[in-house]
């Protein structure tokens, strides 16, 4: 029987998660007896598996000890810069501008949520009681990087699709909004359906990742599932509230003041 | 030409984005349609047709020169006002999705006609008729229409809207002949109402066009008829 934390969690050694390795080890081995060319990528993705986690325990670990408001601040203005190229090498072929839009809606929603679930649901002592803001503010905006990559991928993909459409509108007389809405739309099924389906399906189809975490370090069920809702419900406020933020900044950016639309050949390098 | 054109443009120039550096497409161009007249312009093909009514839309990024409507300049109209009275019908006219009578009712939904009266249901008929789609019922869903259709409902849309000049790009490009005769019936009865008529053509020589141009190199010039 293995020891049990104060916590309540069992301890993992090197030798489990050197079992856990072998699995990827498995699927490595498999890509390559089928020429899926996907072993090196998995090999890859492993390793900064390993490094990437490693190092933000450490960090975590110092910063829980030595927490001061600049420090907790700064480390989330890392993760939303972090989460804002993320965006935009996804978008593509996103404008000029599309960086600091990024940064801005994930600012303000990351910072607004964050807060307001630790100062207001879960009531830290210390506001800036990094053992949950960090936490916290990871899952936020995380989720809320997915949701507004999507989101803007699809803006100026659909924008394309739909240049002699909004030829025709503009020539009519429409403004910019009215020739964008119907791509904003888009856009914003697309970067919110994923978070709406994860909420249909948590606890039927999976368990969250989260209540999972604190079942297994030891948690009550039924506390850790109000946790996970209020981390649903407050994802699912970020990522809606990041993406239509984002796309309302945005979409501006491929018109012209006068309202026309920049076809390719008439725009500046992409972002 | 006496009194002030219907629409002027005075020393106009764009610049495209070659393969080989910035390319000037238009290079100083001036020119004057007065009311009643059908403007037909021709020239080689990429000699810069579709960009010159583009630019006289205000449709077209980067466009330096001067534009000016019934002695009007266009630096003292909104765009969006420009492009009601100055209409583009695009080469390849898209219909948006939902009803022919939507699509004709399009142009009141917007912004820049706030407060204005869409046509009734008796008029859409009426003017369906005109353009010889007789059997098109208001009603039916624009993915039931043919290339030839769509073509003569995205140009009945804007006749509807009564601009007061309309450009026209190669808007029989895609028609038959009965088709492309109704098509050229409709703009002369609105040339015969006073209104000016642009029209780019590469397939059919305009008939009834009253004055010629050929655009080349840049420039624009008269051609005698």
């Amino acid at each position: 029987m293995p020891d049990i934390t104060p916590g309540g969690a069992i301890p993992i050694g090197a030798w489990e998660l050197a079992i856990a390795t072998v699995f990827v080890l498995v699927a490595g081995g498999l890509s390559l007896r089928m020429g899926l060319r996907l072993e090196r990528d998995l090999a890859i993705a492993t390793v900064r598996t390993y490094l990437q986690l490693f190092a933000l325990g450490f960090v975590l670990r110092w910063v829980f000890v030595n927490q001061t408001w600049p420090i907790v601040l700064a480390l989330l203005g890392v993760m939303v810069v972090a989460a804002a190229r993320v965006v935009l090498k996804r978008a593509g072929n996103a404008p000029p501008g599309v960086f600091g839009s990024s940064v801005v809606a994930m600012a303000l929603t990351g910072f607004t949520v964050t807060f307001a679930v630790t100062a207001l649901i879960v009531r830290v002592p210390v506001w800036y009681e990094a053992r949950y803001v960090l936490p916290i503010a990871g899952m936020v905006i995380g989720n809320s990087m997915t949701g507004i990559a999507l989101a803007v991928e699809r803006l100026f993909a659909d924008l394309d699709a739909r240049s002699a459409e909004m030829l025709g509108l503009a020539a009519l007389g429409a403004g910019v909004w009215e020739c964008a809405r119907p791509s904003v739309r888009t856009a914003l099924t697309a970067g919110l359906v994923p978070t709406i389906n994860s909420m249909a399906a948590a606890g039927v189809v999976f368990i969250p990742g989260m209540m999972t975490g604190q079942i297994l370090a030891g948690a009550d069920p039924l506390e850790a599932t109000k946790y996970q809702i209020v981390v649903m419900l407050m994802i699912a406020a970020a990522t809606s509230i990041g993406a239509i933020a984002s796309v309302m900044l945005m979409y501006r950016k491929r018109f012209t003041e006068d309202g026309v639309y920049l076809e390719k050949g008439y725009r500046e390098p992409a972002a | 030409m006496s009194g002030t054109p219907l629409l002027a443009a005075r020393d106009v120039h764009a610049v495209r984005e070659g393969d080989h550096g910035p390319v000037a497409v238009l290079d100083g161009v001036d020119f004057a349609l007065a009311g009643g007249t059908l403007a037909e312009v021709v020239g080689p093909s990429g000699s810069g047709k579709t960009t010159f009514l583009l630019a006289l839309a205000r449709l077209l990024p980067g466009v330096t020169g001067e534009l000016a409507l019934e002695g009007a300049y266009a630096d003292g109209i909104a765009p969006q006002t420009w492009r009601t009275r100055v209409a583009l019908l695009p080469q390849r006219p898209a219909l948006v999705p939902g009803t022919v009578a939507d699509n004709l009712r399009l142009p009141w939904t917007l912004k820049v006609r706030h407060g204005e009266q869409p046509p009734a249901d008796d008029a859409l008929v009426d003017a369906l008729a005109g353009v010889g789609l007789a059997d098109v019922a208001p009603g039916r869903d624009v993915s039931r229409l043919s290339v030839g259709q769509i073509a003569r409902i995205a140009l009945l849309r804007v006749m509807l809207a009564r601009p007061r000049v309309l450009l026209l790009d190669e808007p029989d490009a895609s028609l038959d002949d009965a088709s492309a005769a109704e098509v050229a019936r409709l703009t002369g009865a609105f040339v015969a109402e006073g209104g000016g008529v642009v029209r780019v053509s590469h397939v059919r020589a305009d008939a009834t066009a009253t004055a010629r141009y050929r655009l080349a190199g840049g420039r624009i010039e008269a051609l005698h008829a």
